[in-house]
């Protein structure tokens, strides 16, 4: 069990190497403001370490800890869990004094489960999440928590940073190793949404189950590799050039009428206040058109740019596919 | 599939027609209450609509015997009339609505001809061209070998001359209705579509020959038939290998003995995708240039279907010009640009069809 009491130990005695009860995703965080605040209002919560031979392990605290080294401090104040303790303890430990000081992020969750599971069943372990995790979960959660943490690496990261959400980790449980890391490959390059992830995986593995090419192949396509390794676009531009990409592929004749009415559309010069579209998809025959006037004037101008359009022999093209 | 368990509904008479069944399955039934076992049962499986293949529940038919076809909004339908006689398949086509359709899936087989019978009786009266098919729910010669039931049917409708009796099916189960006294009130449809679908989406269903060779037996006993190219699938090369199978029917049915035949292509809700995903590893079907379709169910992009449709009528034409082919849920432009017209008139399609069921199947025409 932890001692109530708190003990003062010098910071170069803990071991900064051993992140093994390491449950928070904040390697990447500013830990200059927290040092400041311990310089202004002093270490309020003290972290906690286990004794290990001469050195100490962090159990909780490793951004504090940093801090106080970024403070120059040579002593910091802590409380040790006994050295007897158990390792399931010190994983407790590390977990619910997260828990209960924040929310855990996804990546976090799993980590913590991965944990667990190593002492506790998944029956165990949704009985007692509300005491540990701070969060009540059930076994088939769980399950699908400990799949995605068995995916490779570097999955959490990916998960993280939000580059691929649950769901899209839950889908990739079916493929192979090899196309597991192409897909993190792609979605670490781009920023899109948990529907785009969807979108980008289900095409890619549309595409590839038509025309029969193993999906591992076809992930290494230099199309989608040219516009993922691309260091002069941004993330999101990259996502939206796989998707463009990936939509033409999977739907090419659809995609090919779309291009050519638009081109037909902007060929007949409505400018920008009137808006003709093409049916959804094509499968209807209505065509829409609509526009904006602020007042009369703007009113009659449009009413004659269609006027103009009207005449143009390009028209009655748009309407032929 | 091979049916391994047998449930009859206690409310079901032990008749000739149940016991005929029981004799044929050579399976000891177990008399339920109600249907509440039978979905257990299935539900409890891992692959409740693989489960639901080999479980036959005989049971009263406790909904309308009759039915109009439900057909789809903004496409036009060939206002078909339903008896509904069962439900569900023994075979497993990957693309089979009925998967999703019914919750759970359960393969029923409706006993009464009695029920039957009065219901037709009331139609029969009428002064109107019914064409009436038993093929919407389950496949309409399923239960030919073990059942009476088929028979019973074209009896019936031998008797009377304002309705047709179709009979759908992708089986060759034609051995009991060969000698029957038909007077040409049933016509014979089968379910065609090319040999590489066959093989890859329609497990345990007859191959293309088999069907052709079984059309032409019932043509030789003066039976009508159709054909049904539904559901095509677009896949490369689907277009010469469509037109082969047209090649084939006429090599094996004349073309005066063919009623209608109707083209549709593969259609789905979308729910059912997840299903074919699941149950069909191998399946390539729901990859095609799919989108949502003004009834939400998913269907090919329409350029794709109007270029394979006019490719296929095309060729039928060429053996039969006066053969009526039509579309199963289709719309106006298809129509227009693959047939050159639209039965744009309420129940117009419906009409064309009474027509060609009075022409070949000695109907009263007075009834038109």
């Amino acid at each position: 069990m932890m001692s109530e009491q708190l003990y003062l130990i010098n910071i170069c005695d803990i071991d900064l190497t051993d992140q093994r009860y390491k449950i928070s995703f904040t390697h990447d965080c500013d830990i200059k403001s927290l040092a400041q605040s311990i310089k202004e209002a002093g270490l309020i919560c003290p972290p906690i370490v286990r004794q290990s031979d001469d050195k100490y392990i962090i159990v909780s605290g490793f951004n504090r800890i940093k801090a106080c080294i970024n403070n120059h401090y040579e002593t910091i104040a802590v409380h040790k869990i006994n050295s007897e303790a158990s390792e399931y303890r010190c994983f407790v430990q590390a977990i619910t004094a997260l828990a209960f000081k924040r929310q855990l992020s996804q990546a976090e969750l799993i980590i913590s489960i991965k944990y667990l599971d190593k002492f506790l069943d998944k029956k165990q372990i949704a009985d007692k999440s509300a005491a540990i995790l701070n969060v009540e979960l059930n076994v088939r959660y769980i399950k699908d928590l400990l799949d995605i943490a068995a995916l490779p690496e570097p999955v959490l990261d990916l998960i993280h940073q939000g580059n691929i959400s649950f769901k899209t980790a839950k889908k990739m449980l079916s493929f192979q190793k090899e196309s597991i890391k192409s897909f993190f490959k792609i979605f670490d390059k781009i920023k899109a949404s948990n529907n785009k992830q969807l979108e980008i995986m289900q095409y890619i593995v549309e595409i590839s189950k038509r025309d029969c090419i193993e999906l591992k192949n076809f992930l290494k396509n230099q199309d989608i590799e040219s516009i993922i390794l691309n260091k002069n676009k941004e993330p999101v531009l990259k996502t939206k050039l796989l998707r463009d990409y990936l939509y033409e592929q999977r739907f090419p004749n659809l995609s090919k009428v779309r291009k050519k009415v638009k081109k037909k559309i902007n060929n007949l010069k409505f400018g920008n206040k009137i808006r003709l579209s093409a049916p959804e998809n094509f499968e209807s025959q209505n065509y829409s058109i609509s526009f904006t006037a602020k007042n009369y004037k703007e009113f009659k101008t449009n009413v004659k740019t269609l006027n103009n359009v009207l005449e143009n022999k390009k028209l009655k093209g748009v309407f032929e596919q | 599939m091979k049916i391994h368990q047998l449930f009859i509904d206690n409310a079901c008479a032990r008749d000739d027609e149940v016991d005929y069944i029981i004799s044929k399955l050579n399976i000891e039934p177990q008399w339920v209450e109600n249907s509440q076992p039978v979905y257990d049962c299935i539900n409890n499986s891992k692959d409740p609509v693989s489960k639901a293949k080999q479980l036959l529940f005989i049971s009263k038919n406790r909904g309308a015997v009759v039915k109009e076809c439900p057909g789809t909004s903004y496409y036009t339908c060939c206002d078909y009339t339903i008896l509904h006689t069962g439900t569900f398949c023994t075979m497993d086509c990957s693309y089979c609505i009925l998967q999703a359709y019914f919750h759970p899936p359960v393969l029923q087989y409706f006993a009464g001809l009695e029920t039957l019978a009065q219901n037709l009786d009331d139609i029969f009266k009428k002064k109107q061209i019914f064409r009436i098919g038993t093929g919407e729910y389950t496949d309409s010669l399923i239960w030919e070998k073990i059942s009476l039931q088929p028979k019973f049917l074209v009896e019936k409708f031998a008797k009377q001359n304002n309705s047709i009796l179709e009979l759908k099916t992708k089986t060759t189960n034609i051995e009991s209705l060969l000698e029957l006294d038909h007077n040409s009130k049933t016509i014979i449809a089968w379910s065609l579509n090319t040999p590489g679908i066959i093989s890859s989406e329609e497990k345990g269903t007859a191959s293309l020959t088999a069907r052709l060779e079984a059309a032409k037996r019932m043509e030789s006993k003066s039976y009508k038939i159709a054909f049904h190219f539904d559901p095509m699938v677009i896949y490369p090369g689907c277009e010469k290998q469509y037109q082969k199978v047209i090649h084939q029917i006429f090599k094996y049915v004349r073309p005066e003995n063919i009623v209608w035949i109707s083209i549709g292509s593969f259609r789905f809700m979308p729910k059912l995708k997840q299903i074919i995903e699941s149950r069909f590893k191998n399946s390539t079907i729901c990859y095609g240039e799919f989108i949502l379709g003004l009834d939400n169910k998913m269907r090919y992009f329409k350029p794709l279907r109007i270029s394979l449709y006019k490719a296929i009528i095309k060729t039928i034409k060429e053996y039969a010009p006066n053969l009526l082919v039509y579309f199963c849920m289709e719309n106006e432009e298809v129509w227009e640009k693959t047939m050159g017209f639209f039965p744009k008139l309420e129940g117009e399609l419906g009409h064309l069809l009474d027509k060609s069921a009075v022409k070949h199947c000695n109907l009263n025409s007075f009834f038109l």
